[in-house]
């Protein structure tokens, strides 16, 4: 009974830390924020979403350069007079155009950008699922690696010998 | 100086030419003489470079400003360290570094080959050659370093300033290009398996080693120019996912798939075709990374900018690409082996996730740094990728790969007994599912990063308890299972990097604040007080410190900060440098970015980072692993008997794990 | 046999062509310099501002309207500001009189610094000094010099990165003033 209890449990184990994994996230991923967001945090997410004019490829929030810092102010002083995180880039997208935007619009030909990764992943999880497939339903008897080498029942043996004593090295 | 320079370059680029053409035919008419010359034509060629490389060092030294690049790139108030620097600093120069690199790694295979000589050596010496060809041609051609002017200023322009702000230029691009130009042999190698056409397949096993080697400088590359990004560029972070971050990248992360599938290849004899198309495709990506970062096409931190080069890197890689992909197409059937797998939750599966995931970060990442390029030329919209797509995009890969990386190694080859796998899993899946509790009760609100955590917990306790089991073994098992180990060691790093990444990008935080001399601002639980400007001047630049002291809650002093910023005569705004209390669980930064009332205040950004050391000891950590798994094995004495080849396919059955 | 040949001709062609259209799309990249990207306020109203003159009262763009203006972004600090100020010059004193104002914004700069150069460059028409930037934010400033070109109602026709030539302006302007007065 403790025998077949000792087997059983690691696979318990396993599972219940599995599921209480799942748990977890989903808790975390429906409970959002504890904290509510602050107006300088506001100024901050709206600032990470911009690309410095000046810079290579440092957003608003990142870059220490002095119009990053301008800019950093112009949208606090937008966040404190109500004005949305939408309405707040569009009046730099109108001065800038979309380029000043750290990622692509959504809308049109560059909106295709947030298709890729999903695309690539769909494409990747179809040929790895083929692939599997076709090899794992071929049949078992072909040789060994490419070298087709014929041995002497002794040499067999001294292959055997040498295997076994490399394999009880090897732990688990 | 310029014409012995000059001179040598010519001469190099013959050599190199006869080498291409000697080794080539020797293969072909298999005359083993001329091969042998084109061998030891490595060698001159080599030397060549050291003297080319050694002139334009002297001639930065010696102040000889005759010479345009050092008139662009030095000046007589240059430290002489940062006047040996500037050999790197700026396109041309740095060519010369490559060309000598890209030397180095031609003889170094002429030195390994000088007894064995495999049917493809002859065939990868010609595709070396071939490529130094190119590179040679780009530095007698439109990227004269030595090119001279007419009317040699008194005095140079010295090196860019920011480039000379910090030691870690020293060793960030050399490390680099190792890395880089490395990937040159195992596609020669690759090139020379289809050339050499079928039974030769020994290529493998002769490049695994050296892909290894090349591994590790290009991790540590890597390693080196974050480290930079975060101490010196003063921004608090150290990926911008700038494009030409984003293309050395992608080599590193194709390379490390490959080290990966060639244990298919070695083991089970599948993916022949897939190994060479890895290799064709790393080094692609390098010639690929070469045009965009030299070839003005993409605005970067990194951009060189010399427009007249930019049509030669795209000839290259057209060249690459057609001769790779059409040779591999056009050997297509002498490829293809027979595969089989017994179970679908083995190692050689998940070996196959390992290569797909990573295949599909290089595409994501590879589309998403194109993309700019490939909208303006369709609709002539400009649009910016930047950090936050790449973040979101890569996320899933990382963390789907963290999992392979936390369960594969658990995996015996061929197939499985359940009972005992889910019993190998069962500390680190429980170790896991504990850190998610912890870190969702600490307060954490990003589901991903949770999930990172528990992930990264997970590769590491999987990972560290089959090393532990190994020394409880003893040495000898260590021994002889010296890769799995090593390979089990890089996977303990990555689970460090992870955590550190997961750390620093989801629970840092940032504030900024002027402060007038005196004034002082609460950070974190710190006391943070700006003491007053210091000014200092030294003979190539003026530095201004605005040193903040810390105070923490308990009233303890805490040390200084420094964040200075440095005047330039060339460079119209100030170059900042960051200011760093390194802890081992979080880092506090300051930098200042603008002063007032000539010092009277200041503009300061203060950072708490947590997991930025994690992060840097992790990668550490992964590039040892990766030495220790590419250390030479001792010759033994049977080696070449039947013996000996017994004990070494025993090595690699069980010793790849 | 043949169908294997077949087989791999195809495949061959495919990855020629597919290696030819990255090689294009590549190559599109080269002919364009990647740091000056297009603005979109050419063809749009030139956005307002009130700022305060280096001497002198407050100054609001849309107090010129019915006139060419030329806006011109610059510093003290700015090496290329000084190559083209003989041009803006030059062009101040042909069309001031012609219902042409050249207003200069004064760009992350002190006011001293601002006041000695303007009085060593010999500027004399109207010189605002932006302390905030944010005008230069409006108009979309990613360096300077940056001139900006507004016809009589009052929309931007031409924006120039780098210093003016001092001819083409006035081919410009002239071509604004006549396309008026129809």
């Amino acid at each position: 009974m403790t025998g077949r209890l000792r087997a059983a449990s690691p696979g318990l184990l396993v599972i219940l830390a599995l599921v209480s994994c799942v748990v977890t996230l989903i808790i975390v991923g429906t409970r959002g924020r504890t904290a509510p967001v602050g107006e300088a945090e506001r100024v901050q997410q709206i600032a990470a979403g911009l690309h410095c004019p000046v810079c290579k490829d440092l957003s608003v929030a990142d870059s220490p350069a002095p119009l990053a810092q301008q800019m950093r102010q112009e949208i606090a002083e937008k966040v404190h007079a109500g004005e949305s995180a939408d309405q707040i880039r569009a009046g730099f997208v109108a001065a800038y155009g979309e380029s000043v935007l750290m990622t692509p619009p959504k809308h049109g030909l560059a909106g295709a950008a947030y298709h890729l990764p999903l695309i690539v992943m769909v494409l990747g999880l179809l040929v790895s699922f083929l692939l599997l497939r076709r090899w794992l339903h071929k049949p078992q008897s072909e040789p060994l690696a490419g070298d087709s080498v014929s041995l002497s029942a002794s040499q067999r043996r001294a292959v055997d010998v040498a295997i076994a004593r490399l394999r009880e090295e090897e732990p688990g | 100086m310029g014409q012995l320079g000059t001179y040598a370059l010519l001469f190099g680029l013959v050599l190199s030419g006869y080498g291409m053409v000697a080794a080539a035919v020797g293969a072909k008419t298999d005359r083993p003489a001329l091969v042998e010359s084109a061998r030891r034509a490595a060698f001159g060629l080599v030397v060549v470079m050291v003297v080319v490389s050694g002139t334009m060092l002297v001639a930065l030294l010696s102040n000889d400003f005759a010479l345009r690049y050092v008139a662009d790139n030095s000046s007589r108030s240059t430290p002489t360290f940062f006047k040996a620097l500037s050999l790197w600093a700026a396109d041309d120069g740095s060519l010369l570094l490559w060309n000598l690199i890209l030397a180095g790694y031609l003889a170094a295979v002429a030195l390994r080959f000088r007894r064995e000589r495999p049917p493809t050596f002859p065939y990868a010496l010609s595709v070396l050659f071939a490529v130094q060809v190119f590179y040679l041609i780009l530095v007698n051609g439109p990227a004269k370093p030595f090119a001279s002017l007419a009317n040699p200023p008194a005095d140079g322009r010295g090196p860019a300033p920011l480039l000379q702000n910090h030691p870690l230029m020293a060793v960030h691009p050399p490390f680099l290009y190792l890395g880089f130009i490395g990937f040159a042999v195992p596609f020669a190698f690759g090139i020379a398996s289809l050339l050499a056409g079928p039974g030769s397949d020994q290529w493998v096993s002769l490049i695994r080693r050296w892909t290894l080697v090349v591994w590790c400088f290009l991790t540590v590359g890597l390693l080196l120019g974050a480290l930079w990004s975060y101490s010196v560029l003063g921004w608090g972070g150290y990926w911008a996912w700038d494009p030409v971050e984003n293309v050395a990248l992608l080599p590193w992360l194709l390379s490390t798939a490959f080290l990966h599938s060639v244990m298919l290849q070695e083991r089970r004899g599948m993916a022949r075709l897939w190994n060479i198309a890895l290799v064709i495709g790393a080094f692609s990506l390098m010639t690929f990374g070469t045009f965009l970062t030299r070839g003005n096409v993409l605005s970067s931190v990194h951009a060189f900018a010399q427009t007249s080069v930019g049509p030669v890197y795209l000839t290259f890689l057209a060249l690459v690409l057609l001769g790779g992909f059409g040779l591999l197409v056009w050997r297509l059937p002498t490829l293809r082996t027979p595969s089989h797998l017994d179970s679908a939750v083995s190692r050689e599966a998940a070996f196959v996730g390992n290569n797909m995931l990573l295949l599909a970060a290089t595409a994501i990442i590879l589309l998403g740094t194109a993309f700019p390029l490939v909208v303006e030329a369709v609709s002539g919209q400009q649009v910016t990728v930047g950090g936050p797509y790449f973040r979101s995009a890569i996320t899933p890969v990382f963390l789907l790969l963290l999992l392979l990386a936390g369960t594969a190694p658990l995996l015996p080859w061929r197939s499985t007994n359940r009972s005992r796998a889910l019993r190998r899993l069962r500390w680190p899946a429980s170790a896991a599912a504990l850190v998610m509790i912890a870190t969702a009760f600490a307060g954490v609100h990003q589901a991903t990063a949770v999930a990172a955590f528990g992930l990264a917990t997970l590769v590491f306790v999987a990972n560290g308890q089959e090393i532990v089991k190994g020394f409880t073994i003893g040495r000898r098992a260590l021994r002889k299972g010296r890769r799995r180990y090593a390979g089990l060691v890089v996977h303990v790093g990555l689970a460090l990097v992870a955590a550190g990444v997961t750390a620093s990008s989801n629970l840092a935080q940032q504030t900024e604040v002027t402060l007038k001399t005196g004034q002082s601002t609460v950070f974190a639980g710190q006391v943070l007080r700006y003491e007053g400007l210091q000014t200092e001047q030294q003979p190539q630049r003026i530095v201004l410190t605005a040193p903040v002291s810390v105070t923490n809650a308990h009233g303890g002093a805490a040390g200084t900060l420094d964040p200075r910023m440095s005047l330039y005569p060339a460079a119209s705004e100030p170059i900042g440098s960051p200011s760093i209390h390194r802890g081992i669980v979080t880092d506090l930064y300051a930098s200042v970015i603008a002063l007032q009332d000539n010092g009277g205040s200041a503009t300061f950004r203060f950072y708490r980072n947590p997991g930025v050391n994690w992060l840097w000891l992790g990668g550490l950590v992964m590039a040892l692993g990766g030495v220790a798994a590419a250390w030479p094995v001792r010759r033994r004495a049977d080696d070449d008997t039947a013996a000996g080849a017994v004990r070494k396919r025993a090595v690699v059955e069980v010793g790849a794990g | 046999m043949r169908r294997i040949g077949l087989r791999r001709i195809v495949l061959l062609a495919t990855v020629v062509a597919a290696v030819l259209a990255v090689v294009i799309l590549l190559a599109t990249g080269l002919g364009r310099d990647p740091s000056a990207p297009a603005s979109p306020l050419v063809g749009r109203a030139a956005p307002g501002f009130t700022l305060a003159q280096l001497d002198g009262p407050q100054f609001t763009l849309s107090t010129l309207r019915g006139q060419v203006v030329v806006i011109n972004f610059w510093a003290s600090w700015c090496a290329e500001c000084h190559t083209e100020q003989s041009a803006l010059n030059g062009t101040w004193q042909q069309f001031r009189d012609s219902g042409v104002v050249v207003v200069g914004v004064n760009f992350q700069d002190t006011s001293t610094d601002a006041r000695d150069y303007v009085r060593t460059a010999g500027v004399s028409y109207p010189v605002v000094e932006d302390s905030d930037s944010r005008a230069a934010l409006a108009y979309g400033v990613r360096g300077i010099p940056e001139t900006f070109i507004v016809d009589r109602s009052g929309r931007i026709v031409d924006r120039v990165i780098g210093p003016v030539d001092a001819a083409k302006l006035a081919g410009q302007i002239n071509s604004l003033l006549s396309a008026g007065s129809r």
